[in-house]
């Protein structure tokens, strides 16, 4: 009967050792309370023991935390509305006074939820809604995360930052952005178009005042050309007929004359002519007259 | 997933005690007075001490856990660690380059071919952009696990982290910049940025998670005002066309002016040759008759009037008209007319029909 007492004895130090020991994991902390009274604190990962039945153990998270809240609507200094929904990051640094506080990370959740959305609400009125989602995003995230952070302390928390993630325009206004937006692109294809036609009229005009230039100057080198021929013609002319300026005269007019005088042209003669005087006496001879 | 196997090492182990105490005390009972208690309880003791091994795949990292502190790290390969309750392993994947989406989610297969390989979210595709537009932009960020220990430890639940600071980032982002910089040149630029401030965001979150890359897919305007968007991308195809066409007309013209001036060169040119020679031929051919002129003026002179007078007159109505005897009336006119009627005093016509 001696080993079955000490298997019995063996499972009863088992279950009371597994009452009194507790491990605290990398990723939590823990606070012994007994009797409803907070006892110890224990942040560091390992193996702890608490006294059996008296004293029990409540865990808290130690890893960073998040809080995304639900989008709700705040009204900027130029009066216009926009839906704003922010993340905020946080730990739970004192678990007593988080305990005490806020008790557990719902209501600790709901509680950072109010605090930030009363300080958004309050920095947010008093920025342009262009500000807001420019520049002055970051200033506003890094004012907020500042008050929040003191606030929060009290419960124990520490605040690692709140960011803005979505910041947008409630849908009625977006109908208005969105043909505000139509009719700033409908200007830029309009501008598009004006100076493709621009620049087509330009190179246009440039095609053309080539086109004349080239037939001017073609115009003024092709005269040049024909003045020369005729200059050397006339000095060939001259040179040629200045032999003797009696005779040219004399052949030209009759090369003149087969030209001018056709076939009805009238004539009419005076039989005393040089051509007709031998009608009349042929004895005298133009030559002998001469 | 941190929380899984928190929850699994506190309790499963703890039943497979009672139910191993329970086999225990059956088998004692049975095998009241014998060797072969011995035997197995050594047997279970080995059983126990081999739970104490395990394996670390080639991408992976092992963490040991003593009464949930963190004692070892471990590289690939097969390791012991001191059985439970004592330490306790987790081995995390940190090779494996996982994805996340902003603004749609892939649908079926894992595609990353962008847009239509999955389903926009509005609320998340939608946002709004320095200069008061609105944008839809897609997402998508590959990241691996740099510190397996602050991943496990650091941040609760670090991928919904990663996604909610990866809004905060493209979100800060775009809104940092104007509609047109960020679909066009600034696209590379706004990723970049997007980048660096989720990165960072996860730093401070001690998520020890390292962002590998962060691609935005899509930058579109929203279906409200796509086709106004597209129009403009036509107005620019217009311009460029209409700066073509008036290319292809200066490409066209001046060639051909050029061609006219040449033309009209060269027949200024042929001109020019044609004067000069036929001027030389003119004055050739009068010099050779001025020659035989000299020899014989007289005759040379009757004989060439003569020759002209006989080319010309043929053909030609003549009237001869004795301007002695009829002195007083000869020039009236029209002489034609006296010819048909004969009536003219004093006077010879003499009239060859042709």
């Amino acid at each position: 009967m001696v080993p079955r007492l000490v298997i019995g004895l063996g499972l009863v130090l088992v279950f009371v050792a597994a009452q009194a020991a507790f491990t605290i994991g990398e990723w939590e902390q823990g606070m012994v309370v007994q009797f409803g009274n907070p006892k110890r604190i224990i942040q560091e990962p390992g193996l702890y023991f608490k006294l059996p039945v008296a004293q029990n153990l409540v865990r808290f998270e130690k890893r960073v935390l998040t809080t995304d809240a639900h989008e709700s609507e705040y009204i900027t200094l130029d009066k216009k509305r926009v839906l704003v929904d922010h993340v905020s990051r946080w730990r739970i640094e004192y678990p007593l006074q988080f305990y005490r506080s806020v008790r557990d990370r719902i209501r600790a959740m709901a509680r950072l939820d109010d605090i930030i959305s009363a300080r958004l609400r309050q920095e947010i009125a008093t920025h342009n809604f262009l500000d807001l989602i420019r520049e002055k995003r970051e200033d506003i995230m890094a004012i907020v995360t500042k008050d929040t952070r003191e606030t929060a302390k009290t419960f124990g928390i520490e605040v690692a930052d709140v960011r803005i993630k979505r910041l947008d325009l409630p849908e009625e206004v977006q109908a208005s952005v969105f043909a505000r937006m139509r009719a700033e692109r409908e200007r830029i294809a309009k501008r598009y178009r004006a100076e493709g036609e621009e620049q087509a009229q330009q190179l246009r005009a440039a095609a053309d005042r080539e086109r004349e230039v080239i037939l001017a100057t073609a115009y003024e080198s092709s005269e040049k050309l024909k003045g020369a021929g005729d200059a050397k013609a006339t000095s060939i002319y001259a040179n040629a007929f200045g032999k003797d300026a009696e005779f040219y005269a004399f052949t030209r007019r009759l090369q003149a004359y087969e030209k001018i005088l056709s076939n009805d042209t009238t004539l009419v003669l005076n039989p005393d002519s040089e051509l007709l005087n031998y009608l009349q006496s042929p004895g005298s001879s133009p030559q002998a007259s001469e | 997933m941190a929380d899984g196997w928190q929850n699994q090492g506190g309790s499963s182990p703890g039943d497979e005690l009672l139910q191993g105490l329970e086999d225990l005390k059956r088998t004692i009972q049975r095998l009241t007075k014998g060797a072969g208690v011995w035997l197995i309880i050594a047997a279970l003791v080995l059983l126990w001490i081999g739970s104490g091994f395990y394996v670390v795949g080639p991408s992976e990292r092992g963490i040991v856990l003593r009464f949930g502190a963190v004692v070892a790290e471990t590289d690939p390969g097969l390791h012991l660690h001191l059985p439970w309750p004592v330490e306790r392993h987790v081995v995390v994947d940190i090779g494996r380059v996982r994805s996340a989406q902003v603004g749609y989610r892939p649908s079926g297969v894992p595609g990353r071919s962008g847009r239509g390989s999955g389903r926009t979210i509005p609320q998340e595709a939608l946002m709004l952009t320095g200069d008061e537009n609105i944008v839809e932009v897609n997402l998508v960020i590959q990241y691996q696990i740099q510190d397996p220990v602050k991943y496990l430890f650091g941040a609760f639940e670090p991928e919904s982290m990663l996604h909610s600071s990866a809004e905060v980032a493209l979100r800060s982002a775009v809104g940092g910049n104007t509609i047109d910089y960020t679909m066009t040149d600034g696209r590379l630029e706004v990723q970049e940025q997007a980048k660096r401030a989720l990165q960072s965001l996860l730093d401070i979150y001690q998520t020890g998670l390292f962002v590998t890359e962060a691609r935005l897919l899509a930058v579109d305007p929203p279906n409200e005002v796509r086709d106004a968007f597209n129009d403009v991308v036509r107005a620019l195809e217009d311009r460029d066309r209409l700066r073509q066409e008036a290319e292809g007309y200066q490409e066209d013209v001046v060639p051909k002016a050029r061609g006219e001036a040449a033309q009209m060169v060269q027949q200024a040119e042929a001109y020019k040759a044609q004067r000069v020679i036929r001027s030389q031929g003119d004055a050739e051919r009068f010099l050779q008759i001025l020659a035989e002129y000299e020899k014989a003026k007289s005759v040379t002179r009757d004989r060439l009037y003569l020759e002209s007078v006989e080319r010309i007159m043929p053909t030609m109505e003549k009237f001869i008209l004795d301007s002695q005897n009829g002195g007083g009336v000869v020039p009236l006119l029209p002489l034609k007319e006296l010819s048909a009627g004969e009536t003219a005093a004093g006077a010879v016509a003499s009239q060859e029909g042709r």
